[in-house]
């Protein structure tokens, strides 16, 4: 058997999370040999760090989101580089010290994030430091070249045809997208296209237009993980400036001792450019926002709007596309067109961001936590809605269906899982919780007496008016851990609810459709529990969970290798029924994960006509050549 | 009860160090670097308060002390965000570096006992194991020798008894043992390890509260000399310093084909029978 492996030699693990097939190949004197592979999520980052840091073999290509996982090494790809044969050497001898990667394993990894869609590699990893070196970078995605097809081309027709070999481009944060932004996808065919000289930077100053023939010549992905600077914050601002591949975590504990946090929460330990890209959101934002409304500023590198004449210098600085400023560190500001929102939820399509200035939020002193069970998920909804009609101030609240608390009860149940975790849970008490709809709330402010009473009028509405039972509340720190643990847990233990059995692989967050919706809050009831509803009579598993202030919500779905087309039909279908009937509310198809490729399709319902035509025209106006990871939001 | 919690300000644990060896001794780059409270230090003082917090008592106190530069303000000022509820500051001249290379841990222990001596009726001095630039791990031990005091180092849990001992649970390689320290005329010395709790993040109104707690300030000749010490015995360095370098960088791993292979790399290189 050939086997590629990967791995990451040291200190104490357990040879369960090799492969079922590597570890059966392996002979048994192999038992005494510890490998750890960092899959445990419930190591807290610290400790993560802590481990790393002391290993003799660390990868530099870890990257610490907590659920970045390697995919299976049998499915790396060795297909031959569809780059120009300069352009990787070109770049190289510019800046020797710029690390570039044509290695299988970092191919992989960088044409996937965190979703079921497969990975599709770009053809090298480029892992600049600096801005100029992605300008230079980005210099070189558009050349004319003068080749045999190029002379052949015109020696049979009568006008000249110039050969324009276009290399794509995509920005890699911390790869936790959840909606295939990371992957390669090159148009299929050779676009002709008539263009004006000017466009050229050999141009000869005349008003000619000429015909051109675009060749895909593969892409790369630009790991932005050394824009790592996180900036100063003054006494007084409530802002920060960070390099685009900050993540969050790394944020905030840099930030440790300010008393002000980054308040947008999507789960995963994304980089901050990524969440600027995407425009990410997550639990907080029920108080504080999603990343639209936390974004101040940004650095972003434009694509390239010129075609690099095959006479010109590369790295001229007319061939070098332009670098925009956006947005201002004022908390408020109406100068001109807004970039920063053009910019944000872009998706890689429009630029790199390179730099972002964010807000942030002091923490208070009174915190609650407070967990409520209704009847059924309609009226868990419903009192969600009317907390939020009483403009009761609510930090987080979330809605779990009945299968999100039973995939919670049977994770409590694993016997498969580490020391350290199982410790951990008996000292935090968990218990398994009631098999009904329950909402997760969080309350802070700046007295204690304000939190409270935000707390019993939540209270009074979910137990008085909407049959709420076992409504309990805590401030200390761990009791509210452990009031949350059902819905910190909610994405793996979902995934484990179609758990391997020995033999056969279990269910990954890359087998795993995770829907994303959001609607008005008056529908959100009624679509949530239709999803639900759904759910059950396709007889597919898929707890049903949202951040119910907003009126978003998710379903996660995790598939295994062995379920039938038909399973998968119905999985899919799932998601299908859900967004239709979320459009025809008024609601997106997406409210916080984007578009990606996938929903694609649901944007002209939701925008008709014109709004395709003026997102193809902006793209257009910025990206002319399609560099920019192609094939997401709009094609062109 | 009173905690006396020593903290030291060093490089951010999350900062690469920055090596540049034409400067022998003084290798590490310190200038324009992010400095934080040792990492060990925050465990210490979050446990101190927490042992605060479950008495209850008003009279309680937890006193954080740091020796350093005139920006080790800004690090007791942390300690004291997060709970603690004064500080003494000894200060030393801007140029004096606290990474092993002046100030090393035989002096600061002469120091640390000076101020237990001068507090009086300290019942316990909470430390971190170690500081992450010196590693030395021998401030705590030191102490506790000169003072004559009971000590547990790696604490992985503290409690306090009636009788007023400080029952600790420690982490060694063989395993978890726990021992009892009584305290009578001398306080507990106990230094904190990686597992003993997290640290709490100071929130922004307790940040704006610690602005008015006391923070004593001394520079180190003045209190040299209040506690009768010799300032040539604090300051002078016990080990010094002979050369301060980077690990050689990684070497790329290899590649093998198949599992075979693997197995036959590992055999090579002894680490399977």
């Amino acid at each position: 058997m050939s086997t590629r492996c990967r791995w990451i030699l040291f200190g104490q693990g357990s040879l369960r999370n090799i492969p079922a097939t590597t570890r059966a190949a392996l002979p048994k004197s192999v038992s005494s040999l510890s490998v750890f592979t960092i899959t445990d999520h419930h190591h807290s980052h610290q400790e993560t760090r802590h481990i790393l840091s002391h290993s003799s073999f660390f990868s530099r290509d870890f990257h610490e989101s907590s659920a970045a996982r390697t995919h299976s090494p049998d499915k790396c790809p060795s297909t031959p580089c569809r780059l120009p044969s300069n352009f990787l050497s070109a770049l190289q001898s510019r800046h020797p010290e710029l690390k570039i990667s044509t290695n299988p394993y970092d191919l992989d990894s960088h044409g996937h994030g965190e979703s079921y869609h497969p990975s599709s590699p770009p053809d090298a990893v480029i892992y600049p430091s600096t801005v100029e070196e992605i300008r230079d970078i980005l210099s070189l995605c558009c050349r004319e070249v003068l080749d045999d097809e190029s002379d052949s081309a015109n020696k049979d027709g009568n006008d000249k045809l110039t050969i324009v070999e276009v290399v794509s481009v995509i920005p890699y944060g911390a790869g936790t997208s959840v909606e295939g932004h990371l992957n390669m996808l090159l148009p299929t065919e050779d676009q002709i296209l008539q263009v004006p000289s000017s466009m050229f930077t050999g141009h000869d100053g005349s008003d000619t237009h000429r015909t051109i023939k675009i060749r895909r010549r593969g892409g790369i992905s630009i790991d932005m993980s050394n824009f790592q600077q996180i900036g100063n914050v003054e006494t007084g601002d409530l802002f920060v400036k960070v390099g685009a591949g900050v993540t969050r975590n790394a944020l905030n504990e840099a930030l440790r001792h300010t008393g002000l946090q980054f308040m947008v929460d999507p789960g995963a330990d994304a980089s901050i450019g990524g969440m600027v890209a995407c425009g990410a959101s997550g639990t907080a934002a029920v108080k504080y926002g999603t990343m639209r409304e936390n974004v101040l500023a940004l650095t972003a590198v434009l694509p390239p709007t010129k075609i690099l004449s095959s006479h010109s210098a590369a790295f001229s600085d007319i061939a070098k596309p332009d670098i925009v400023h956006c947005g201002s560190t004022a908390l408020k500001s109406s100068a001109g067109y807004n970039l920063t929102a053009l910019l944000t939820g872009s998706e890689g399509t429009l630029g790199i961001i390179t730099d972002c200035t964010v807000k942030l939020h002091p923490i208070h002193n009174n915190v609650i936590a407070a967990v409520c069970a209704f009847d059924d998920l309609h009226t868990a909804a419903e009192a969600v809605t009317t907390i939020r009609m009483m403009g009761i101030p609510v930090s987080r609240i979330e809605l779990l269906d009945e299968m999100s608390v039973h995939a919670f009860n049977k994770s409590l149940q694993c016997t498969e899982r580490s020391e350290a975790s199982k410790e951990k849970d008996s000292k935090l008490q968990l218990q398994p919780m009631e098999l009904k709809p329950t909402l997760f709330m969080e309350f802070s402010a700046h007295s204690e007496k304000a939190v409270q009473e935000d707390l019993s009028a939540a209270q009074i509405i979910c137990v008085d008016d909407f049959d709420g039972t076992n409504f309990v509340s805590a401030s200390d720190e761990e009791t509210r851990q452990a009031l949350w643990a059902a819905r910190h847990r909610l994405y793996y233990s979902s995934i484990a609810l179609r758990s391997g059995d020995g033999e056969r692989e279990g269910a990954t967050p890359r087998s795993t459709l995770l829907t994303d919706a959001c609607v008005p809050l008056s529908h959100f009831a009624d679509i949530l529990s239709a999803t639900a509803r759904d759910v059950k009579e396709l007889g597919v598993v898929g707890p049903c969970f949202g951040h119910a202030g907003d009126g978003n919500f998710h379903c996660i779905m995790p598939m295994v290798e062995s379920d039938t087309e038909d399973y998968r039909k119905r999985v899919f279908q799932v998601n299908e029924n859900l967004i239709r009937r979320v459009i025809s509310v008024g609601g997106t198809c997406t409210g916080e994960h984007g578009v990606g490729y996938g929903k694609k399709k649901y944007l002209e319902r939701m925008y008709g006509k014109g709004g395709i035509q003026l997102m193809t025209s902006v793209k257009k106006a910025l990206d002319p050549w399609n560099v920019m990871n192609p094939g997401k939001i709009v094609d062109l | 009860m009173k905690i006396l919690v020593p903290i030291k300000r060093v490089i951010d644990y999350a900062i690469k160090i920055r090596v540049d060896p034409s400067k022998g001794p003084h290798a590490v780059q310190q200038a324009n670097v992010k400095m934080s409270m040792n990492p060990f230090c925050e465990i210490a003082v979050e446990e101190a308060i927490r042992l605060k917090e479950a008495k209850q008592n008003k009279d309680d106190e937890v006193v954080a002390v740091s020796i350093g530069p005139k920006q080790c303000s800004e690090t007791i000022r942390t300690a004291l965000a997060m709970g603690a509820d004064r500080g003494i500051h000894i200060e030393t001249k801007g140029d004096v570096r606290g990474d092993y290379i002046d100030l090393q841990p035989w002096g600061i222990a002469n120091l640390l006992k000076g101020v237990v001596e001068k507090e009086d009726k300290v019942d316990l001095v909470l430390l971190g194991k170690q500081s992450i630039d010196s590693d030395c791990g021998q401030t705590g031990p030191l102490l506790a020798g000169l003072l004559n005091a009971p000590q547990a180092t790696f604490a992985a849990k503290v409690t306090r008894g009636d009788d007023g001992s400080f029952v600790v649970d420690r982490e060694t390689d063989a395993g978890t043992e726990t021992i009892k320290l009584k305290t009578a005329n001398v306080p507990a010395v106990i230094t904190c390890d990686l597992r003993l709790n997290t640290p709490r993040y100071p929130t922004m109104p307790n940040i704006m509260k610690a602005k008015k707690k006391s923070v004593q300030v001394i520079s180190l000749e003045d209190m040299v000399k209040e506690l009768g010490l010799n300032l040539d015995d604090v300051l002078k360095p016990r080990n010094q310093v002979v050369e301060v370098y980077e690990p050689p960088p990684r070497k790329e791993g290899e590649f093998v084909e198949s599992v075979d292979a693997l197995v036959g790399k590992l055999k090579e290189k002894g680490l399977v029978g």
